[in-house]
């Protein structure tokens, strides 16, 4: 009896080890919630997300500060957008901050990153969408009733 | 215990309803609120953006567009004039002949033959072929060729470590950085910079912007309403920026 606690004990140990030195598959508790939370996937497969998304971004930033092309799908503003997390004030941590998204991967890797000094951490400014101009006040309009409808299917969703 | 139903009847078909429709209509909606350009499409050169500044109407002690451009991008400064960042700026010129005073709003000129990607050693300041000459700060080493090479003094260099800056206007210590035409707007579709907006807000209507191919566009209007000249025309940079009333 004795003899199979310990053999139990060491394969348990065996079968655990890997994967406190592996990254892979390992759920961060982030301090705060943030929009991606909610979502089940990101803009591509979680694995893919994990190893390319410095690729998606450097093709990304290339297309949209020479050609002015701002998809929202793997636009480093989009990003931050949704996996900033907001503390219970509602107020937003820097994502690059301790304990945050990018912040705790880049730390067990090692990979240092400076998109933050100059990238705002936190959505800040005026958001380029929803702004009222002369010229298109209608399609403010439309702006406005697409987002309620778009809020209401959001409240239909998540009662499911 | 029951289980009590969640949604009444008139609630669950008020909701699929609102479902039903959106998923129908929100397509069409979406295409039409987004203008000219689609987020996804590539800027064309059919497309020359300009700018028309009548300084008869730009007034004195007014500020309204560099407060805007200080707002828009975030370029708060440090109190310190000589080396803050300056997108745009007001300079008061004099003419010597008839000692009258004018100020004029002075900024990145988009010039079509611009001196300052003739000196840049790494490419990044670039001249996008919509006609906006902008500084790739991924690969601006800071050298601050360009700040030499413009006639204009319209582009500044960030000295110091920056903590404050808006999402759609990055910007960091060791880049040197301009007016770009609000392009983040005008990827956005809004043709109005945040200075015109301003200006026009003030009631002063100073500045115009717009589409040069776009016959109907306020700039095109402000140019055939009046002469606009460039700013040392001598050097023939042709500017897509010009100015009239001086």
């Amino acid at each position: 009896m004795h003899q199979l606690a310990i053999r139990l004990l060491l394969s348990i140990l065996i079968l655990v080890t890997p994967n406190v030195f592996s990254h892979d598959g390992i759920n961060h508790s982030l301090i705060g919630k943030s929009k991606a939370d909610s979502q089940e996937q990101c803009v591509e497969p979680t694995e893919i997300m994990q190893k390319e998304h410095f690729v998606f971004l450097y093709h990304q930033r290339d297309k949209t500060v020479i050609k002015g092309v701002r998809t929202k799908n793997h636009s480093f503003a989009n990003c931050i957008d949704c996996h900033v997390s907001y503390d219970e004030k509602g107020k937003a941590i820097p994502i690059n901050s301790e304990g945050q998204f990018c912040q705790t991967c880049h730390v067990q890797t090692a990979v240092n990153i400076d998109c933050f000094s100059c990238h705002a951490s936190v959505p800040r400014g005026r958001k380029s969408v929803a702004k009222i101009t002369l010229e298109n006040e209608h399609n403010f309009h439309i702006t406005k009733l697409t987002n309620e409808i778009i809020n209401h299917v959001g409240d239909y969703s998540g009662e499911k | 215990m029951k289980n009590k139903p969640t949604t009444s009847r008139r609630d669950f078909i008020v909701k699929s309803l609102t479902a039903i429709s959106a998923v129908y209509f929100i397509p069409d909606i979406i295409t039409k609120a987004e203008s000219a350009k689609p987020l996804a499409q590539e800027v064309t050169s059919d497309t020359k953006w300009a700018m028309s500044i009548d300084v008869d109407k730009c007034a004195k002690g007014c500020t309204a567009c560099v407060d805007a451009c200080v707002e828009e991008n975030g370029l708060y400064g440090f109190d310190r004039p000589e080396t803050d960042s300056q997108w745009i700026r007001k300079l008061t010129i004099k003419n010597i002949k008839d000692d009258k005073i004018k100020v004029v709003p002075m900024l990145c000129q988009h010039c079509e033959n611009p001196p300052c990607c003739d000196v840049c050693p790494t490419g990044a300041s670039f001249r996008r072929v919509d006609g906006i000459v902008m500084v790739n700060q991924h690969t601006c080493i800071g050298c601050r060729y360009c700040m030499m090479a413009c006639p204009f003094k319209a582009r500044s260099f960030v000295h110091e470590n920056l903590t404050e800056q808006v999402t759609n206007a990055p910007r960091g210590k060791g880049c040197v950085e301009s007016c770009n035409f609000c392009a983040n707007r005008i990827d956005h579709g809004i043709s109005t910079t945040a200075c015109e907006e301003a200006c026009m807000k003030e009631g002063h209507n100073a500045i115009s912007f717009g589409d040069l191919s776009d016959t109907k566009s306020r700039v095109n209007s402000a140019l055939k309403k009046k002469d606009n000249r460039r700013l040392r025309s001598d050097l023939s940079l042709k500017q897509r920026v010009t100015y009239s009333g001086i």
